[in-house]
C-alpha cells in the first residue's frame, strides 16, 4: 500500500522538483535579459530628459551607463571631462513612484555642478569643467517601491 | 449691488468677465505650479571618493573625438582638412587588427566631420560597413552607414556626428552580445589613439596651454592599460595590441604630470600615437 500510494507522490515531488529546476533554469537564463529590459527603459527615461539639452545644442552621448541599485544606495560613476565643454548629465528610472538624484564631483571629491534638479524618476547636473581630467557622477536612488531600482546615465556636451 | 455687477479684468486680460475669467486664472495658478517641479536636493560639498568601493565605481565611458574637437574650435581655428588621412585601409586578416582599425576609421570619421568634407565623410562611412562586415557585425551599423551618407549630402554635421557615435556604439554593442568584449574594447582604443594623434597635432601646431591640458586623461589611459591586461593571453600577445600597451604606458606618466603638459610631451605623445596608428591602418608590427 505504501508503495502504491508513495508511487505517486514520488510521481509528484519528482515533478515538482522538474518544474522547480525548469523554473530556475527560465529565471537564470531570463533574469539577465529582463534586468537588462528595465535598465533599457531606464535609458529611455534618460534619454526622454535629455531631449531639451539636445535641442538646446547639446550633442547627446550614445554610450551610457546604467544598473541596478538599493534604496539609499550610491554609485560613483567615473568620466574623463575637458575644460571649455558645457556637460549635461541626466538620470532616470522607469519606476514608477522612484526618485534619484545625481551630483558632480572633481577627483578630490569637491562638489563642482553649476547646477542640478531633481523631479521624480528624472535628475540632471551640469558642470563647466575648470580643468580637464577625471570627474565623478555621483548617483543615488532616493526612494523607490521596488528593492532594486534599475537605473541610466547619459551625458550631453557642447 | 456688487454682486450683480461683473467684474472686468486688467492687462492683458481687459475686457474678459472675471466670472468667466477665475476658472482660467486657476487653471494658470496649478499649471505653473505643476511647471514648476524641478528640485535640488542638498548634497555634500565635499565626498571622500575613498568611501567608494571598487565595485561601487563604474568604469569611464570613453570620450568621441568630438568632445575634445568641440574644445579645440573654441580655442582656435584648426586646420580640420589638413588632418585628414588620405586613402583607404585595408581590412585586416588579425579581428583584433580589424577592431582597432574599425575605432580608428570611426575616429577619422569626426576629424572629416570637423573638415566639413562630405565625400570623405561617406568614404569613411563605407569603410566602416567593410570593416564591421570583417567581425561579423555588419548588421549592426547597415543603418547608420545609410544614415551618414544622407547627413553627409545635407550637410547635416551635427547629425553625421550623432551616426559616428551612434555607429561606434553600435558595433560595440553587437560585440558585446557576442561576448566579445575584448574586440569592443580595442574599438573605442582604435578610436582614441587616432583621437589622441589628432589632437597633439593640432596642439602642436599651435601650443597653448589650454590646448596642452586637454591631454590630462590618465585614468583614461591606465583604464585603456586596464582592459588590456584583463584580455586573453592570446590577445596581450598580439603584437599590435602589446605594441599599444607598450605605447600606453609610455604616455601614462606624459599625461599624467602635475604642472601641466609640456611641448616636448606633446610632440612626444604625437609621435607615439602616430607610429602607432600608423601600424593599424597600414599593418606592419
Amino acid at each position: 500500500m505504501n508503495d502504491v500510494s508513495s508511487a505517486p507522490l514520488r510521481s509528484t515531488a519528482r515533478s515538482a522538483t522538474l518544474r522547480l529546476l525548469v523554473a530556475a533554469v527560465l529565471l537564470g537564463v531570463t533574469a539577465p535579459s529582463l534586468l537588462r529590459a528595465t535598465v533599457d527603459d531606464a535609458l529611455s527615461f534618460a534619454y526622454e530628459a535629455a531631449l531639451p539639452y539636445y535641442k538646446q545644442g547639446f550633442s547627446i552621448r550614445k554610450d551610457a551607463w546604467g544598473g541596478d541599485l538599493g534604496v539609499k544606495d550610491k554609485k560613483a560613476v567615473s568620466s574623463q571631462l575637458f575644460k571649455g565643454n558645457d556637460y549635461w548629465f541626466l538620470m532616470a528610472t522607469d519606476v514608477k513612484g522612484a526618485s534619484l538624484s545625481v551630483h558632480i564631483y572633481d577627483d578630490q571629491g569637491n562638489l563642482v555642478e553649476a547646477e542640478s534638479w531633481q523631479k521624480g524618476r528624472f535628475a540632471g547636473a551640469r558642470v563647466n569643467p575648470k580643468a580637464t581630467g577625471t570627474f565623478f557622477a555621483i548617483v543615488q536612488i532616493l526612494k523607490s517601491p521596488e528593492e532594486r531600482t534599475p537605473w541610466a546615465l547619459v551625458y550631453g556636451y557642447k | 449691488m456688487l454682486h450683480s455687477k461683473t467684474l472686468l479684468g486688467e492687462g492683458i486680460f481687459a475686457g474678459f468677465p472675471m466670472k468667466k475669467l477665475f476658472p482660467i486664472l486657476l487653471v494658470l495658478v496649478i499649471a505653473a505650479g505643476s511647471l514648476h517641479p524641478l528640485h535640488a536636493d542638498n548634497p555634500p560639498k565635499k565626498i571622500a571618493l575613498s568611501d567608494f568601493p571598487a565595485a561601487a565605481v563604474e568604469e569611464v565611458v570613453v570620450p568621441v573625438p568630438s568632445e575634445i574637437f568641440a574644445v579645440l574650435d573654441k580655442l582656435g581655428n584648426p586646420n580640420w582638412k589638413a588632418q585628414l588621412r588620405n586613402g583607404k585601409a585595408q581590412t585586416p586578416e588579425d579581428r583584433a587588427h580589424t577592431a582597432l582599425l574599425l575605432g580608428n576609421v570611426i575616429a577619422e570619421g569626426f576629424v572629416a566631420v570637423e573638415a566639413e568634407d562630405a565625400e570623405r565623410v561617406k568614404e569613411l562611412g563605407r569603410q566602416v560597413l567593410t570593416l564591421a562586415e570583417a567581425i561579423n557585425v555588419r548588421k549592426s551599423v547597415i543603418a547608420r552607414s545609410k544614415s551618414i551618407t544622407d547627413k553627409a549630402d545635407q550637410r547635416d554635421w551635427r547629425g553625421v556626428r550623432a551616426e559616428f557615435d551612434g555607429a561606434l556604439q553600435d558595433v560595440r554593442g553587437a560585440m558585446q552580445e557576442l561576448n566579445d568584449q575584448d574586440l569592443s574594447q580595442l574599438v573605442s582604443l582604435g578610436g582614441w589613439l587616432r583621437g589622441t594623434e589628432v589632437l597633439t597635432s593640432i596642439v602642436q601646431a599651435g601650443f597653448s596651454k589650454d590646448g596642452a591640458e586637454l591631454l590630462h586623461q590618465p585614468e583614461l589611459v591606465n583604464y585603456f592599460d586596464r582592459c588590456i591586461s584583463a584580455m586573453s593571453p592570446r590577445l596581450r600577445k598580439n603584437p599590435l595590441v602589446a605594441n599599444i600597451r607598450e605605447v600606453l604606458r609610455q604616455i601614462g606618466p606624459m599625461v599624467g604630470a602635475r604642472g601641466g603638459i609640456t611641448p616636448e610631451n606633446v610632440k612626444s605623445i604625437h609621435e607615439l600615437t602616430s607610429g602607432v596608428d600608423h601600424q593599424i591602418v597600414n599593418g606592419g608590427n
